[in-house]
């Protein structure tokens, strides 16, 4: 025979935990980087160097990459997409659901970012690279979570990290390629 | 009891005008615009006209200038320099979104509000010119508060 005062005791600490557990996932940003890459070690001195054709914000650009002058017959094109997603939920839903009170999701925000490198030389695609971030986020009454310009800078840098090391890993290829092609 | 119903009536009324007249106001119904100056991109700020949260205003910002107010219904346009400009707006939480601003392009912003714990949090979301250009011909102008 269970005694009531240890039952009650027991049942409020499952809520607590289940409040808590709620919470915690409200709060979490998931993000998926593709293509997986193998270590993360970026070797700084690798760089292609070309004329480059970009933009941006420079902090976005990989750092395999180097610019040289406008004569190089070795041109590297690097742009990037971002996509944006809202979930569908109605807005009013939440005021009827009562586990909002304890922190439920309310919504959930995604983005989608696509970074593209092209190594070109006298018009004639060489290499590409490619790398895609979903980033996810859930909003919580408690918490917004992070803004849609702090999950943009954090997937740009991730897709140009990643880059980074597909280049990285690719070296000898990459290098035997342009030479192969008569680039410097 | 029925003098205290019409005292409460005129409080109410007295309220509600004095609450609307801190609102921007709406003009004419979307018109595109023509021509962009040379050197800048256009941004549209939009909301959509939503019954939830239709009461509350709220203010979109660059840095910390006060580009608009963004009412129920409304839309702004805002020429703005090339480069990565971030516009937010703030409630009980911030919102946030960075645009790569190129000259002579157009860019949609699409402003919404949601479910707050004490009052509606803006959602500030950059969208795809489709859907910019279908749900912006909804909106109507917002005509700046006079100082």
């Amino acid at each position: 025979m269970i005694n009531r005062p240890f039952l009650i005791h027991w049942q409020i600490g499952i809520v607590f935990y289940l409040i808590v557990a709620v919470f915690l996932c409200s709060c979490a940003t998931n993000i998926a980087v593709t293509p997986q890459t193998i270590g993360n070690d970026i070797k700084s001195s690798f760089q292609i160097v070309g004329k480059v054709e970009y933009d941006g914000n420079k902090d976005y650009l990989p750092r395999t990459i180097n610019e040289s002058s406008p004569q190089s017959d070795i041109s590297i094109k690097y742009e990037y997409n971002i996509t944006y997603g809202r979930d569908k939920t109605p807005q009013a839903l939440p005021l009827f659901n009562p586990l909002t009170i304890v922190g439920f999701p309310i919504g959930e925000d995604t983005m989608v970012i696509t970074g593209n490198l092209t190594i070109s030389k006298e018009e004639e695609v060489i290499k590409a690279y490619t790398a895609t971030c979903g980033l996810e986020k859930t909003r919580s009454i408690f918490s917004e979570g992070e803004t849609f310009s702090e999950l943009r800078k954090k997937g740009l840098l991730l897709v140009r990290d990643n880059i980074e090391i597909q280049m990285c890993q690719d070296k000898e290829a990459l290098l035997n390629l342009i030479q192969q092609t008569g680039g410097n | 009891m029925k003098k205290e119903k019409i005292n409460y009536f005129y409080i109410f009324l007295i309220s509600s005008f004095i609450f609307l007249q801190g609102c921007a106001t709406l003009g004419p119904a979307f018109q595109k615009t023509e021509t962009i100056p040379d050197g800048v991109g256009l941004v549209y700020i939009y909301r959509p006209d939503s019954f939830i949260g239709a009461a509350v205003a709220y203010d979109v910002k660059v840095g910390e200038t006060v580009i608009t107010e963004l009412p129920n219904g409304g839309y702004f346009a805002y020429f703005s320099n090339p480069g990565e400009v971030e516009f937010w707006a703030k409630t009980e939480s911030k919102s946030a979104v960075t645009l790569d601003i190129k000259q002579n392009q157009i860019y949609y912003i699409k402003g919404t509000i949601g479910v707050g714990f004490l009052v509606g949090r803006p959602h500030l979301m950059i969208v795809t010119s489709e859907v910019g250009e279908k749900e912006i011909s909804e909106c109507k102008m917002i005509i700046p508060k006079k100082e």
